[in-house]
């Protein structure tokens, strides 16, 4: 029960999100927030998609192919939308930490490989490592990534919060509000609108 | 027992013959409906063999398997024409349309074969929702490369991501109108309210070609 709300409010605020994204892409004809829709629009899609399955054939999806590959593809937009709104070139102070990212995800995605598959795990390590990565360079003092450090800030927080819910999935399987896994997959929920502010910001200068 | 492949040929002989006639625009748009055509032809024969190989059932196959195979083949030829030809953004995006057009098209005539053509009702809401659901992924991908096309490696990485975003959205539709009472109507209805609302609303801020 307390899922099935819980996944509500999620698809609810990304629904909301969503529709506030696309108009605003087709108003400005602005590519990043053309991406942060895709990026809404898929990650919603592989929501509805997982929820879909549960509710008319009371069980996840036997080949979890399809819901996968839209989280796959919400990754790839916002990595996408990272590179738009602060491209690689502004980049100029490089060091040894933003390297972490990676090695963090490659970590965890060995230790989700326990519970889950080895392919979507690999795939969603690698993808996660290179948000990672993107998102802690850009943070890194010195770099002038000026308006966008909002939205570095709110990827970071994205993947970190997205392992925090999988690791507590692995761990607490009660259905109630204690399990931390509800707290963080709130979390996310509450940091889409962030995403939609730390847009506006980047896109306005 | 359907022999999807002699419709197939009934229906694309017309449409080669004309192409060898037509020049141009004309060729280009035929060309696309009828590897719309072909690709749907494929993907029958790919999708049930992997769901026999997987020993999977047809409902499980036709949001599990089906979406996957499909809008893979809708992009083979859209991916040809990109890498071959490197054509200007304005034909891509008509070619991924009429792509898209042509698949539907296939699948609808296909439907007739196996459910006969009494039904009207039926078939008005198979026609309308599949045939919007098959543009709206379409067009997905054409409002993404439209935003996307400016640099080779957005446009690679964008269409991957861009596959990935239709095939869900194809699986939600069949999972949807597999069912009955109020999730059909919403999963027949939403494609085309979809559609609606973008001609409404949002194609004069955009005109894709």
């Amino acid at each position: 029960m307390i899922e099935s709300l819980e996944n509500a409010a999620q698809l609810t605020a990304l629904f909301i999100c969503l529709c506030v994204a696309v108009p605003r892409a087709f108003t400005n004809r602005s590519r990043a927030w053309v991406l942060l829709a895709f990026f809404f629009g898929s990650f919603m899609l592989g929501d509805l998609y997982w929820q879909a399955c549960l509710i008319f054939y009371e069980d996840t999806p036997a080949v979890s192919v399809v819901s996968d590959v839209s989280w796959y593809a919400s990754y790839v937009f916002l990595y996408m939308l990272l590179r738009e709104v602060s491209p690689p070139e502004k980049i100029r102070k490089k060091s040894f930490f933003p390297y972490a990212g990676p090695v963090f995800a490659a970590g965890m995605a060995i230790f989700f490989m326990q519970w889950g598959k080895f392919f979507s795990n690999a795939v969603t390590g690698a993808l996660m490592g290179l948000l990672l990565y993107a998102s802690i360079i850009r943070l890194l003092p010195g770099n002038d990534t000026g308006s966008s450090r909002s939205l570095s800030l709110c990827v970071l927080l994205f993947c970190l919060a997205e392992h925090a819910v999988w690791t507590a999935s692995c761990f607490w399987e009660y259905d109630t509000l204690l399990n931390p896994y509800y707290w963080f997959d709130i979390f996310v929920s509450l940091l889409f609108f962030f995403f939609l502010s730390a847009v506006k910001k980047a896109v306005k200068t | 027992m359907n022999y999807i492949e002699n419709t197939y040929i009934c229906l694309a002989a017309p449409l080669l013959l004309a192409i060898l006639l037509l020049r141009r625009d004309g060729r280009r748009a035929l060309l696309f409906l009828t590897a719309g055509m072909t690709a749907c032809l494929l993907s029958a024969y790919v999708s049930s063999f992997t769901a026999g190989a997987i020993g999977m059932d047809l409902a499980m196959a036709s949001h599990e398997i089906s979406p996957v195979v499909e809008e893979l083949m809708k992009s083979f030829p859209l991916l040809f024409y990109i890498l071959i030809f490197e054509p200007r953004k304005e034909h891509a995006i008509s070619a991924t349309l009429l792509t898209a057009v042509g698949f539907a098209t296939f699948e609808n005539v296909c439907f007739l074969t196996a459910y006969g053509t009494k039904d009207l009702p039926r078939l008005l809401i198979r026609g309308f929702g599949t045939g919007a659901m098959h543009v709206m992924c379409g067009m997905a991908v054409s409002v993404g490369l439209y935003f996307l096309w400016e640099k080779i490696w957005l446009r690679a990485v964008g269409g991957f991501a861009l596959l990935c975003f239709v095939i869900t959205y194809h699986a939600l539709f069949n999972i949807l109108v597999n069912q009955t009472g109020a999730a059909f109507w919403i999963g027949s209805a939403v494609p085309l309210t979809m559609m609606l609302g973008y001609f409404l609303f949002l194609r004069k801020r955009i005109i894709l070609s």
